[in-house]
This record gives C-alpha cells, sequence and structure tokens, in this order.
C-alpha cells in the first residue's frame, strides 16, 4: 500500500492529501486504520466522502477473491505437466514437471545439474514444441550439448534448428540482472511479444546459488530481502503465466553436524514444492556417468524415493524407464 | 468494448458510489476510470445490481488488474542503496511507478534524504522502468538475450586457446575455452604456474597459426611468476612457429611471424602484484574497467588464488561470500569481454581459486622485467609430471 498521492483514486484531491498529511496519515495504511470520525472532525473533510474513498482505496488494494470452485476449474485447465525426458526423473516428479510450480535440483558440483536442465530443455523444445527461457548464471551452458543431445533424438536438422531456436539464452550474473530479466519475461508476455510458435513453458535458471550465495550472511541485511524477493518473483510468475520453473541449487556443508546439504538455507527451502537431490553413486564415485536421484520434498509422492540416472546417455529417446545401477 | 459496457452499467451504479465519483459527465469519468485502474470497476460491481452485469465488470477487473499488476516494480529489485531503500520504506514507497512522477526536490523533502541522494535514486529508477518498457521486443543491451542457435554459431566461430600439450588439449576439447572460466588445481610443484605462464604466450599466437591472436593479464598472488622462464618459454615458441612457417610458404605466415618477437610477447603480458585478498579483490573488479582500454585482451590468469584468503581470513562464511562473488564476477567479465579466466590452485574443497596481483595498474613486462629479475629466485625445480602434463619448455619435437 502506497502514499496517498493526488489522483490515486478518483475523488483524491491535492487539497484532501496536503490536509491528510498534515494530520500525520502519509499512506494509504494509515487512512484505512485511523478512526474517520476523528479525522473529518480534525481535517474538516465530510465523513461521507472520507467513508466512500476508504471503500475505494480498499478495492483497489485489496486482494481479489476467488471462489474455490472457479479456481479448481482454471487449475484443471491452465496446468500443464512436461516430460522431462528422462523416465527415472518422471517417476520421481509424477509425470514430470508442473506448470505453476517450482521445482529443484540440489546437487554437488559435478553431479550433474545443468545436464539434467540441458536435457530438459532439448526434449522441452524438440518433443513437446513449446519455448524454453534458460536463464544462466554461472556459464555453465553451452549449445554445443544442447546440439547433441537433439542429435541423439533425431537426424533431421531442420528440427535440431527450429528446437534450437525455442530455446531462449539469457545471461544474468548477479541478482539484480536475474530480477531485470524476469522483469522484463512480465513484461515482453504482457505485451504479447512472441518470437516463434509454441508458448513459453519452462523457466529454467542454473543456478540460483551462483547469484544469491554472495549476499547472505555476514553483516548484510539485504541478502535474505533479496533472495525472498526472487523467490516470489519465481512463484509468482510460475502461477500467472502457467510456467514450470525449475531451479538448481549447491550444497553447503552443515557446521554442526558436517553433512551436506542444500545451500541458502531455511528460508529458500520452503520456496520449491519439489526437491531432488543428485549424488554420485557408491560404486562409480564421481568419474561414472551414473547419478542417484533421491526425492527429499514433494507435494504428490512420498519422500526418499530413489531412481538412477545415466548422464552419458541422456537425451537418447530409447531411453525410457527405470534402470537400476550396476 | 469494455468501456462501452461500463458506460452503460454506469447508470446502475448505486447512489453513494455515483455521488462519490462526482463527475460531471458519467461516461467520461468511467472511460477514464476505465484506463485508470481496476478500483472502479470492482466499485460499480459492488454497486451494481445484476449478478451477471458484477461477475462481467469482475473479470474485466481481474484482467486489469493483473496487467496493472505486471507493470509495477518492487523497489527491493532496484539496485538502491541501503540507508536510502530504508528511508523510502518507511516513508511509504513500495513500487518503482509511485516514484517517477516525483520530482527530486519533493522527494528529498518528503523521505528525509539529501537532494544528491534523492537524484541519484530517481536516475536508477528512471533508468530502470524506461529500458524496461521500451525494450521488450529488442534483445536488451549488450546481447544478452539470444536463442540457443545463435550461442551455436557463435561457439563454432570461437576459438581455444591451445596449450601446445595434445593430452591436455584433447581433453579440454581443443584447449582453453574462450567465455568460460577454467580451473586448474593441484599440489605445491606440480607445474599450474608453469602451465599458466605458456598460456600466457600462447594465447598471443598470431591466427594464421591458430591462435587467438590476444594479449594477457597475470594476476600473481604467490610471487611465483619467472620472468627467465617466461623467456625461455617465449624462445622455444618462436622457434616452433618458425619451423611452421618454414613448411607453409604462404605469405602471411612469414610476415605474421615478424611481430611475434620476443620484445612484443613480453610487451603484451600484463602483469599485477597482489599481496593479500583486498588487492586481489580490488585488481579484479576494476578489471573491468582495464579490459575496456585493452580491448585486446584474450586471458585472464589468476595464480594462486586461494592463497591471500587462507592466511588473512579466519571467517570462513565471508571467506566464502567473497569467493563466491569473485566466482560471479570473474564469469561476468570472460563473458562480457570473451576472454577466457584461469585460476591455478592448490587443492581445495571448493571450487575456484584465483590468483591475483597487486598493483593497481597493469605494467606491461618490459618495464617490470629492470625491476624484479634480480628478485626471483626459482622456488622449485621443474619437474616432469608423470602422465598428462609435459614439460613444455623444450617444444620442438612433440604438440600439434
Amino acid at each position: 500500500m502506497g502514499v496517498l498521492r493526488a489522483g490515486l483514486c478518483p475523488g483524491l484531491t491535492q487539497d484532501m492529501v496536503q490536509l491528510l498529511q498534515s494530520r500525520g496519515i502519509k499512506t494509504v495504511v494509515d487512512l484505512v486504520c485511523a478512526d474517520l470520525e476523528e479525522v473529518a472532525q480534525k481535517c474538516g473533510l465530510s465523513y461521507k466522502a472520507l467513508v466512500a474513498l476508504r471503500r475505494v482505496l480498499l478495492a483497489q488494494f485489496s486482494a481479489f477473491p476467488f471462489n474455490g470452485a472457479d479456481l479448481y476449474e482454471e487449475l484443471k485447465t491452465s496446468t500443464a505437466i512436461l516430460s522431462t525426458g528422462i523416465g527415472s526423473l518422471d517417476k520421481l516428479l509424477d509425470a514430470g514437471l508442473y506448470t505453476g510450480e517450482v521445482t529443484e535440483i540440489v546437487g554437488a558440483p559435478g553431479s550433474g545439474k545443468t545436464q539434467v536442465c540441458l536435457c530438459v530443455a532439448a526434449h522441452v523444445a524438440h518433443g513437446l514444441q513449446q519455448n524454453v527461457l534458460y536463464i544462466d548464471s554461472n556459464g555453465g551452458l553451452t549449445a554445443s550439448r544442447i546440439l547433441q543431445l537433439l542429435q541423439a533424438r533425431s537426424p533431421d536438422e531442420e528440427e535440431q534448428a527450429g528446437a534450437l531456436q525455442r530455446i531462449q539464452v539469457v545471461r544474468a550474473f548477479d541478482i539484480f540482472q536475474m530480477l531485470d530479466v524476469l522483469q522484463d519475461l512480465r513484461g515482453a508476455v504482457s505485451q504479447q511479444v512472441s518470437s516463434s510458435s509454441g508458448t513459453l513453458k519452462v523457466v529454467v535458471v542454473d543456478s540460483v546459488a551462483a547469484v544469491v550465495a554472495p549476499l547472505l550472511g555476514g553483516q548484510q541485511r539485504e541478502g535474505l530481502a533479496l533472495m525472498m524477493q526472487l523467490a516470489r518473483e519465481l512463484k509468482t510468475l510460475a502461477r500467472d503465466l502457467s510456467v514450470a520453473v525449475l531451479v538448481t541449487n549447491h550444497m553447503t556443508r552443515d557446521r554442526d553436524s558436517g553433512q551436506l546439504k542444500p545451500a541458502l538455507g531455511r528460508s529458500w527451502s520452503f520456496v520449491p514444492s519439489t526437491r531432488l537431490l543428485l549424488d554420485s553413486t557408491q560404486s562409480s564415485g564421481s568419474l561414472g556417468s551414473w547419478r542417484v536421484v533421491c526425492l527429499t520434498k514433494s507435494p504428490r509422492l512420498p519422500t526418499g524415493c530413489q531412481e538412477t540416472v545415466d548422464l552419458g546417455s541422456l537425451g537418447t529417446p530409447a531411453f525410457q524407464g527405470d534402470h537400476k545401477g550396476h | 468494448m469494455r468501456v462501452e459496457r461500463i458506460t452503460e452499467e454506469a447508470g446502475q451504479v448505486s447512489q453513494n458510489v455515483f455521488e462519490f465519483l462526482r463527475a460531471p459527465e458519467p461516461e467520461a469519468s468511467c472511460s477514464q476510470a476505465a484506463d485508470a485502474s481496476p478500483s472502479v470497476f470492482r466499485l460499480t460491481s459492488q454497486g451494481a445490481a445484476d449478478a451477471g452485469v458484477r461477475a462481467r465488470l469482475a473479470l474485466g477487473a481481474r484482467e486489469c488488474a493483473r496487467r496493472w499488476f505486471e507493470m509495477q516494480r518492487d523497489l527491493v529489485s532496484l539496485p538502491l542503496s541501503p540507508a536510502v531503500r530504508v528511508k523510502l520504506a518507511s516513508a511509504g514507497f513500495q513500487t518503482a511507478e509511485e516514484l517517477l512522477e516525483v520530482k527530486p526536490s519533493e522527494l528529498s523533502k518528503e523521505v528525509g534524504i539529501s537532494k544528491e541522494e534523492a537524484l541519484e535514486t530517481l536516475q536508477i529508477i528512471r533508468r530502470e522502468c524506461l529500458t524496461n518498457k521500451t525494450s521488450y521486443s529488442v534483445t536488451a543491451e549488450s546481447g544478452r538475450k539470444c536463442t540457443a542457435l545463435e550461442l551455436l554459431e557463435q561457439e563454432h566461430t570461437q576459438n581455444f586457446i591451445i596449450t601446445f600439450c595434445s593430452a591436455l588439449d584433447n581433453i579440454l576439447g581443443g584447449g582453453i575455452p574462450l567465455t568460460k572460466t577454467t580451473e586448474i588445481c593441484g599440489a605445491p610443484g606440480v607445474g599450474k604456474t608453469q602451465l599458466c605462464m605458456q598460456l600466457a604466450i600462447d594465447v598471443q599466437i598470431p591466427e594464421c597459426f591458430g591462435g587467438v591472436e590476444g594479449e594477457a593479464v597475470f594476476i600473481d598472488t604467490e610471487g611465483s611468476f619467472m620472468v627467465d622462464r617466461v623467456v625461455d618459454l617465449a624462445t622455444a615458441c618462436i622457434q616452433h612457429l618458425q619451423l611452421i612457417a618454414g613448411t607453409h610458404m604462404e605469405e602471411e605466415h612469414p610476415k605474421a611471424l615478424q611481430d611475434f618477437t620476443l620484445e612484443n610477447i613480453l610487451s603484451h603480458i600484463y602483469y599485477f602484484r597482489c599481496r593479500d585478498y583486498t588487492e586481489l579483490l580490488a585488481q579484479v573488479y576494476l578489471l573491468s574497467d582495464f579490459l575496456s582500454e585493452h580491448s585486446k585482451v584474450r586471458l585472464v590468469i589468476v595464480d594462486g588464488i586461494a592463497f591471500p584468503f587462507r592466511h588473512d581470513l579466519d571467517d570462513l562464511s565471508l571467506r566464502t561470500r567473497l569467493l563466491n562473488g569473485l566466482a560471479q564476477q570473474m564469469i561476468s567479465l570472460a563473458n562480457n569481454h570473451r576472454l577466457a579466466g584461469k585460476v591455478g590452485d592448490m587443492l581445495l574443497q571448493y571450487g575456484l581459486s584465483f590468483t591475483g596481483t597487486k598493483s593497481k595498474d597493469g605494467i606491461s613486462l618490459e618495464k617490470e622485467l629492470a625491476t624484479r629479475s634480480s628478485n626471483l629466485a626459482w622456488k622449485t625445480p621443474w619437474t616432469e609430471e608423470p602422465g598428462r602434463l609435459q614439460p613444455v619448455g623444450s617444444q620442438e619435437s612433440d604438440t600439434t
């Protein structure tokens, strides 16, 4: 709720604003909470005008109530489930990425987070023919790898080129650039600027920890606020534009127990609705291409389920179903 | 369409609402309100008797509200100074749009900040909001947005910086890639600084020989940069290229080799010496300006990123934060200036290690030669690492 200004709503003139300010009522909240009879007496304004003004302000700034049944109908029609292109991941995600939600992939460096994101982008662009926005914040994206993944799916070069054109790549190396990018996206969609066929269905942010980690901790108070601002942007983007948001996160070591845990702390752990943990299998260590994926947070399936994924053969259409590690 | 519907229903609006609007022509005020804000829609929907009308108006209001909401930008997301932001919040300002129409003098009086701060704040806000509004359909400045297809084309034309060790080049996929950061870890004495010095020379190889023909920035924190070793490496490289030019009797090869002399090679390596982590951080953050002036730089080497952080810093979380920030800054530089950033480091648990040198402005190596060569001592003998890395000094036989 903002500052009272002339013209904020019909009926609020500059004189009224100045009279109210002289009595200490500067913001909308102040006016809505004030005792209007008293204000009317002190300021010399008509009580009816103040009541009408308050009603307009409440209507303007308060949230709009939705009927539960309408909401359910809207959800049924607007939510889509996007397969990731990896069979075992789809099993853990209950058929795929849900639009309107934020899904997170956590893992140690080199565990394959960027590879999974690239595979999802390639699958959505080629298999589902939808647009993807890939926000790269640590330089892990190489278009040649996406091309490899696409070549494994189809030998037709035109299809590959078409799929590559559906993937938009933006680079954002600090938090303000990333917030700018998300704001641009909002504006572009609201003005209905579309680049090619298909609508935007997936936004991949790789990685969130890279832009947020330099801000947290220490004497800075702002870090948490900026992280929550980013979280809010991502969630409202997912909900308003009906896209699936996929983010990646690092791992840090817990100070007391020495265990590995996802970075960015407890506040961030409430943001994604689904969380997948990538880890290397015990047999291959860090050199093999097999990874164990564990579901650590999910609104639909019981947590603790595990599947294995072979990063080396990502993207081949024949790669479906689960392969238990050997 | 919507405006006409509103003017129709305006007649049915209840008495006190109409009285509140107090407009001489209800149609005009309603059409104004239709464009301005969704509040009037909701208001008229409350007063309207017909449920169907109310529903239609409510839908219109929701869509309007959504559109309106999307254009507002929260002040938290703008890069303002924290003190100013706190004062703006306590004065009640929350979105950027509210500040767009305010004059600096008004703002400084209301919020309680100085006129300069108010002016600066408004400049930031105007720049952010206006660039957003105008550039939706166009790619953003500095070409940040592109499709994967365009990125692929860029990558195909990009060169690599060869290391003169074919095994290393093979595993790297051609050499050190540009626009990315590469890290080299190893125990002391394994050859990281040697490789860094070799690369500082390799980046200058002319294009007709398959090089990048760029300059190098060498940031040194451990003081392990040996100028006489660089002279050896450079001489070997020149001899190697002369052999290649001998087999290719085309025009460009000998001509390009004329510029590839020892003096030129050494003068295109910009050497910085940083003695503690503050100097390292300052150097890396100031590098952006340096790189804008010296646009031919293609390689930034930081030799020993962990060294200053290990000794001076007791606060571990601060160290992690600084390193993360440094990493992001390096990646951003590499991307914006099309460089390869390279770091050599001792074995560490976490990723990036940079090394930096101390001096604020880059001194070209020729000047440094005179003051430093007497101080250098050869600390660890050059050993041949069994396996991958091969001694890069004596080069004539292998490579390529």
